[in-house]
Formats: structure tokens, sequence, C-alpha cells
């Protein structure tokens, strides 16, 4: 079988497809006189994480054999046996270790869609690509790797695309430059923090053109912070019940923000005055397309075996329409809301139902185009993504693109060894859901 | 339990925000009658309080203000509220010991559920976990983006206390605090002068359990700079 795709990402114009399976990203042009989609290029993460592991081994051993160096001084009056200095060995998982997955995760563009970023997690890394179409062959070229001491998880950049801010499931931001080399890790000193995972990051920009990073945690906490001077917090947006899984800043909306998460809720906020303005109670609208995938886990569920819980996996805009549009994990259907640019309000505009679970969602901003990539590893179909386009009044599935897509990727599968899987090799889809807090420690 | 991991999943309450805080709970003595309002809010904040020595020897000296104990472990949160209990109840004529209260928080992580911006005038980091290893240095109550929150709910001249008996955690929450460009040490003049460093110097369990051991105390307090002209 073919490997579902685990997300996608459009430009501005929806012309230039990019997208994730396993470890790869591929790229794909919409060729609209011909109809069809094009192959121009392509990555394989083929790092080899040893040679870090190694390096951090050889550290860790270093410094133990310093520290009890100075520890043996102490106690023995210079009797001391130098210890042999082995070469580091590194550690292989040993059998019944859970798999080790070399997911491409959180791909974002530069705003001026020049480069194309993305987080790896084999060596836990930035890769920057720079774009070039004029290269027949691939137009990703590698720019720079640049790995960080912990996981990154989102990513964007400065509105100047000089810097990339990458945040990690530590709960740290590191500010990165899109062009200047690779620094050494321990150079690396975070710009800001939360105790807790940071699951989005978004830069807002203020009238005057001061700009503001916004950042969400998994303790229900949305942060706005001043950048460059980034010491300094501007607030907090209170309100979310849950954590926060997703964040959405539209052009069109002045200072607003939408979020979601774990809650049942669809918020959108000022970011200005830090108000939250409406809450969406989506509890109703994606109860029909609810379930076994949400019944929480054994430990936690109730005797009658019927919590259910669900999290908004993701909230995308587009540049010119005042809609958003979210799905619930593992679910099927996509909901478009209209907002009400002035007041935030949200009206449930439209359910769109697929024929299989949505794993991702992405938006071409200016061409009001939403791609959703597809799971559909239990069926012989090969419907691997969807697109949905806006005709003026609404939004319908888009089957020209649709065929054309599939067309073109069962093609350009065929005999990838890569993307061809068996079934049990197929990647964690679903992310969001193990983000909810449990509170098993009691003191 | 001595320790607590201040990155796992407790089982803890907090407001969703700090206008959502039920403080006339803690402190029913400041509580207006007619409106059900506070009449004070909570100015000063131990973190990491312990067995509450600090907050009893403070009591007295700052009257006027509210003083709050923020402790991540269950057991020793129970045991401070039950001293204040008692000493409100030994003291219920003159009314003293109103003015201090505990609660159980992570405040690592839930700082700002319970204080609003600029709220805090004094912060007591008082012999916090050390954390020796150096990968758990991010655990560590001072680092230098724990230290924009902090500096978040403090008032422009609030004042953060750090005591330790441990040199080089002692050097660690110097130098992140030296660093970051909100906070500037105060001379050691001024911490001569200064009542509540006299009584974290001898208030606290660990600071006599360090007295008796005959070991140094290192002692280094810090005043919250004006916010800069943001760019």
């Amino acid at each position: 079988m073919i490997h579902p795709i685990q997300s996608s990402l459009a430009t501005k114009d929806g012309t230039v497809l990019f997208f994730v399976v396993k470890n790869t990203i591929h790229t794909l042009r919409w060729e609209e006189g011909r109809g069809e989609f094009v192959a121009i290029g392509m990555w394989v993460d083929d790092a080899d994480n040893s040679d870090t592991i190694k390096a951090k081994v050889r550290e860790e051993q270093q410094r133990q054999l310093a520290e009890n160096e100075a520890k043996r001084q102490k106690t023995n009056d210079g009797n001391s046996n130098k210890p042999s200095i082995k070469e580091a060995k590194v550690p292989v998982p040993g059998q019944g270790a859970p798999p080790v997955f070399k997911h491409i995760r959180n791909m974002a563009l530069s705003r001026d869609e020049t480069l194309l970023m993305a987080c790896t997690d084999s060596d836990k890394a930035l890769v920057v690509f720079e774009l070039d179409y004029t290269n027949a062959e691939n137009c990703l070229k590698l720019r720079k790797r640049q790995p960080l001491p912990k996981r990154p998880n989102a990513l964007t950049t400065t509105t100047d695309d000089k810097t990339v801010l990458v945040a990690d499931k530590f709960g740290d931001v590191y500010a990165l430059s899109t062009k200047e080399g690779v620094v050494q890790e321990a150079a690396l000193e975070p710009i800001l923090g939360h105790v807790s995972l940071l699951t989005d990051i978004v830069v807002a920009k203020e009238a005057d053109g001061k700009q503001l990073i916004i950042t969400a945690d998994r303790d229900e906490h949305i942060r706005i912070t001043h950048y460059p001077q980034t010491f300094v917090i501007n607030k907090w947006l209170y309100g979310s019940k849950q954590f926060v899984s997703t964040l959405c800043l539209p052009s069109w909306g002045p200072n607003l923000l939408f979020s979601g998460g774990g809650d049942s809720l669809v918020h959108s906020w000022n970011w200005e005055s830090g108000k939250l303005l409406d809450s969406l109670d989506i509890s109703e609208i994606v109860e029909p397309y609810l379930g076994d995938a949400q019944l929480a886990p054994e430990k936690f569920q109730n005797e009658t075996n019927s919590l259910i819980e669900y999290a908004v996996a993701k909230v995308v805009t587009f540049a010119n329409i005042p809609y958003i549009a979210f799905f619930v994990e593992q679910t099927k259907v996509v909901l478009i809301c209209r907002v009400d640019p002035d007041i935030g309000a949200i009206t449930l505009a439209q359910k769109i139902e697929m024929p299989f679970n949505i794993i991702s969602l992405s938006s071409a901003l200016s061409a009001n185009l939403l791609t959703l990539t597809l799971d559909n590893r239990d069926s012989d179909d090969s419907r691997f993504a969807a697109f949905i386009s806006y005709d003026g009044t609404e939004f319908l599935v888009d089957a020209e693109k649709n065929n054309a897509f599939e067309k073109c990727v069962l093609h350009k599968f065929e005999n990838d060894p890569i993307v061809n899987v068996e079934p049990r090799d197929v990647y964690p889809l679903y992310h969001i859901a193990s983000l909810r807090k449990r509170g098993e420690h009691f003191s | 339990r001595a320790h607590s991991n201040p990155f796992s999943d407790h089982q803890l309450e907090y407001p969703l925000s700090p206008d959502e805080m039920d403080w006339d709970r803690l402190y029913p003595h400041f509580v207006d009658e007619a409106t059900g309002a506070m009449t004070k809010e909570v100015t000063i904040a131990d973190i990491g309080c312990g067995f509450g020595g600090l907050l009893i020897d403070l009591s007295p000296a700052f009257a006027d203000k509210l003083i709050l104990g923020m402790e991540i472990r269950v057991q020793v949160t129970n045991y401070v509220e039950d001293r204040i209990i008692a000493l409100r109840t030994n003291h219920a004529e003159t009314n003293a010991y109103q003015n201090i209260n505990v609660l159980r928080a992570n405040s690592m992580k839930f700082l700002p559920n319970f204080f609003h911006k600029a709220q805090l005038e004094k912060m007591f980091f008082c012999f916090p976990d050390p954390h020796f290893k150096q990968r758990k240095h991010k655990a560590r109550i001072i680092t230098n983006t724990l230290l924009s929150e902090y500096a978040y709910v403090l008032k422009e001249g609030g004042v953060v206390y750090t005591i330790t008996d441990v040199l080089d955690l002692h050097e660690w929450m110097v130098k992140h605090l030296e660093e970051h460009p909100l906070f500037e040490r105060l001379s050691t003049e001024w911490e001569d002068q200064d009542e509540c460093v006299e009584i974290m110097r001898n208030a606290t369990e660990e600071g006599k359990k360090v007295e008796r051991k005959k070991g140094a105390k290192y002692v280094a307090c810090f005043t919250r700079l004006p916010t800069p002209e943001i760019v």
C-alpha cells in the first residue's frame, strides 16, 4: 500500500503544493492549462543521527569522567587511577522498544515564498530549503540543517523573513537566521519559554509595524511576547479550557486571532485588547461525526464507557474572504465558518464530508483553496487528498483537482520504495489527542 | 516527599484567569461585607514557600499587605494551611495572621493564572530546589525564560529576593538575573537595611537548618527595572 500523506502546504496562489509522506517532502505544481499536477521536487530526510548521538554520548562521558575525577581527588589524596577512555557507543533500542519514526512535521513557507522550512524528528533539526523553480530536476535545495536541543514542533518567520522562530516540545522558542550558517547547539539560547509543550507559534504585526510572537501550549495558555524584545511579555489570552493545539491569524480582521484545541470550542480573540470575542461551541456540530476513535483511553474511561474526547487539530483561513476552516482530529468533516471581521463572531457556514478521516488541512491563502489529506489506508481507494475551492458564494469539492492529484500521485509513487509500506509500518498520523493532560501525579 | 517534578501533569486547581481567582476564601478578613469584594490584593508572593516559616514572620511585618505562599507539594501545603488556621484561631482577638495564606500551585506553569500584570511588589525564592544535574537546569525556578514571567507580574521597582545555601545555584541565579534586561541587582548596603532580607535569613525552616549546620547562606536581591520602550 501507499503510505497516507501526513501534511500539506500550498503557496498563497495555490500553484505549488508541498506534502509530506514519512521522511520525504514532495513538491507538485498545478498546471492550470493542462489540468494536471507535475512533480517538481523531492527531498528525503536520510539523516543518520548516530553521529549526533555519538557526540552527545561522548560529551556526557567526558562530563562524567571529569566529575568522577573531581570527586576522586576529594576523597583519596592523589591515589587515583586514570580511567581509560572508551569510544562512545551509540545506544541501540532493544527488542520491543517503540519504533522510531523519522517524521517531518510542520512545514512553513517564508512570507516571500522563496524558502521552505520544516522540522525533522530524526535529529530534531530545522531544515531550510531555497525554492529554485528554474531547476527542472528538483526545486528543493537544502540550504541548512540546524540541529536543536529538543524536538521542534512549530515554526514561523519574522515579518522580514530573516529569522525563523522554532517552538519546541520542551517549551522553548529559538530564533535562527534563515541566511547564516549552522550554530553550535551549545551556543543556542531560547528567546522565550513556557514550562509546557509548545503547540503553535505565529507572528502578529501591530499597526506601527512592531512585532509580537504569539505562542500556544498544552496548559491552556496563549502568550503574547514582544519581538525582538522577547524579555517583555505583552499579555496572556485567558479563556481556553483545555490545551491549545492551533493558532490562526487572519489578514482581514484587525487584531483577530483564532484558536482551537481540546475544549470543544473555537475561540476568536482580539490580541490587541486581550479580549475573548467569541467561542463557537462545536459539540453539537461534530457529534454525528464522532466515533470509537474519540473514546477516552481505557485507563481514563468512565463506567459506561461513554466518555468522549476530541480536539480541533487545525484552524486555517484565507487572505481575502472572512472565513475560517477547521476539523476535529480523526473525523471526516471539515467545518467552514463565516466570521464577522468587526466583532469576531463565528457562524457555521458549511460542513463538507470527506470519504475518510482527515489527517491534515492547509489553505492556499489568496486562492481560497483548501487542501486536505486523507487517511485512506483501510480502503483500496487512492484518494490521498481532497481540494475544496470557493466559487464566490460557497465552498465546493474540486473534483478536477482531486482526480488530477490522484493520477499524479499514483504514477509518482508506483515504484517508490519509501512510500510503499506494509499496513503495520504506517507512521502515527494523529498527534493531537495525546496532548490532553491527565493529572496522574497527585503529589 | 522532598521533591516534585514541575513538568509532570499534576492534579492541580487553578483559575482560568486572575479575574476568576477566588481570593475571599483565602483572606476572609479582607472581604468588604457590603459588596463582597476584596479590599486588598496579594502583593507579596513566596514561591515554593515550603513549611511557611517566612510567611509567618512576614505577616506581622507587613500587616497591611496580603502575602501568598505557593507550594507544589500537597502534604507540605496541607501542613502550612493547618499551621495558618491554628495561628489565626490562637490570635482571634487581634486578627493576626489574617493576611497570609498558602496555595497548592505549580508556579512555574501557572503564575499568570493567579496574578495580573504588575500586581506584585515582592517575590521570594527561598532555598529553591538546586537541581544539581546539568540536564535538569530547566527545572530550576530561576531561568532566563521564567524571569520574563516574573518581570510581568512584578511592578516596576518590585523586588526579587533569593537565598540559598548552594553556592552553585546562587551563582546561577545571580547570573541569570543579571543577564535579564528587566532586573538589576541591589547592593549589599541595601540588603543590610532591608527587613525582608533579615527575616529571610532567619525565618525559613531551611534557613534554620543551615544555621544549625553552620552552613553559608547566599543572598541576592534584584529590582524590577522599568520596561524599556518597545521597538
